[in-house]
């Protein structure tokens, strides 16, 4: 998938903008992800419902994928059903 | 003019933010303000780094203009992974490998009409040369309780970084506030490293606390300082701020007295209030780098991360006026929208000798700048 695009979930809120991802299914409440919105409202999955935060780029343990979160929601974002994880925020130095 | 005493170099709107200096000096009625020079305040990165007057490459060196098809963007890099960003920036894998010319050569083949809001979402400090106003430069967001009494020696709690809310915080702490710099242990000031002369300039005076806002105990000595507190000067996003467990708004309404001064790049409203804003890419926002175009036609910066000295001075003004007549809310300031209403100030004024600040400004390409502090 093309750096730069954006993915909705079917579930909830989140859209996320790709900034690196692999092989394998991009999912947000248990549900994939796709570049439209999904018809009619479903709810997050039980197990993949701890939300997403604003900002926050996402990683999974290999490092084959990064999502930035453009628009938080209820569901929470996974990979082949395994979550991803918050990557460290950076702080920004002193240089303008 | 003795020969050989080479003229200095005047910052353009060094004369806007004399007044605004001016005018803090008398809300203060404070002697240490009403000495001081706005351009010293100005320039005075550039003169403990001996800077000189910069072209398309910033004063500091962080900050870039590059053509596109589209007219100018400034564009920032900062952080060691923002390279990471650039392939969702332009849609192509291969950019994050890009050396500076091939990264100018993308930029110039796209339009900074499409670049900037996807620029914006990524976090990254980025900002067209005539971009629409997205704040202005002070808004009340929130109305506090007025204030019980009047303090000589108020408490001011500086939970900002970098340069314009330290700023802020130290002209108060000149004017006889008792200023206490609070930082979280996980993220402490970047300008301590990165520029520590800077960081002892704007931050002497001040007691320094450093909290872990990780953990309830933290979060709840920061709430209590707050709570004695008469100002507090900040500048996370407001994500940031609501992460840590802070709510800015519901403090205002609780603590009387209580002036909370929220610097922004570009303000809260709307997609605005989570965009990235340095001092050189919010002088761009604020129209510094137009107006010199107009003036001149070279692309340049103009000035030394202007937006940050601009809001610092401003963001004490507005602290200082809301102390004097014991109001109290939360005042946004943005600091694109800092320098956009000092340029338009500037123009109503007299728009020949603005024109004519920019271009002295340019002719002097090369040169230092940043008057030695009195």
């Amino acid at each position: 998938m093309k750096p730069g695009t954006k993915l909705k979930s079917a579930v909830c809120n989140t859209e996320v903008m790709v900034i690196r991802s692999g092989d394998g299914q991009i999912e947000c409440g248990g549900a994939p992800m796709a570049e439209a919105k999904a018809e009619g409202a479903g709810e997050p999955a039980a197990d993949h419902a701890s939300g997403t935060l604003m900002g926050k780029r996402y990683v999974d343990a290999a490092g084959t994928v990064e999502l930035l979160c453009i628009k938080p929601g209820k569901g929470s974002l996974s990979l082949g059903g395994v979550a991803l994880t918050v990557k460290d925020a950076k702080s920004l130095p002193a240089s303008d | 003019m003795a020969p050989g005493t080479a003229r200095p170099v005047a910052i353009p709107l060094a004369g806007w933010a004399q007044r605004q200096l001016d005018a803090l000096a008398l809300t203060t009625r404070s002697r240490p303000i009403a000495e001081l020079s706005a351009a010293a305040l100005l320039g005075e990165r550039a003169a403990l780094n001996g800077f000189t007057v910069p072209g398309a490459v910033s004063a500091g060196g962080g900050c870039r203009l590059y053509p596109t098809r589209d007219g100018a963007l400034a564009l920032a890099l900062p952080r060691a992974d923002d390279r990471a960003l650039l392939p969702a920036l332009f849609g192509d894998p291969a950019a994050e490998h890009d050396d500076e010319a091939q990264l100018a050569a993308r930029i110039a083949r796209a339009r900074a009409h499409d670049l900037v809001p996807v620029g914006r979402l990524l976090g990254l400090p980025i900002a067209r040369l005539n971009e629409r106003a997205a704040s202005p430069a002070a808004s009340l967001a929130t109305i506090g309780l007025p204030a019980e009494n009047v303090s000589d020696q108020p408490l001011v709690i500086d939970l900002s970084a970098l340069w314009a809310g330290p700023l802020a915080a130290r002209l108060l702490g000149l004017a006889g506030a008792n200023v206490v710099k609070v930082e979280s242990l996980s993220r402490p000031d970047a300008m301590r490293e990165g520029d520590a002369a800077l960081y002892a300039r704007l931050n002497d005076g001040k007691a320094s606390v450093a909290l872990n806002l990780r953990k309830p105990d933290g979060r709840n000595a920061l709430i209590a300082l707050i709570r004695r507190a008469r100002v507090v000067i900040e500048a996370a996003r407001p994500r940031a701020l609501a992460q840590l467990g802070v709510d800015a708004d519901a403090l205002v309404r609780e603590v009387p007295g209580l002036a909370w001064i929220t610097i922004t790049g570009h303000g809260t409203r709307g997609d605005a209030g989570n965009w990235i804003g340095l001092g050189d890419d919010c002088g761009v926002a604020g129209g510094l780098s137009g107006a010199l175009l107009r003036a001149t036609g070279t692309l340049g910066f103009v000035g030394d991360a202007m937006a940050d000295p601009l809001t610092g001075i401003v963001a004490a003004n507005q602290a200082a006026t809301m102390l004097a007549r014991g109001h109290a809310g939360r005042m946004v300031v943005s600091m694109s929208g800092v320098v956009r209403s000092a340029l338009a100030a500037e123009r109503r004024r007299d728009p020949l000798a603005l024109t004519q600040a920019l271009r002295d400004w340019a002719a002097a390409r090369g040169q230092p700048f940043g008057a030695a502090p009195c």
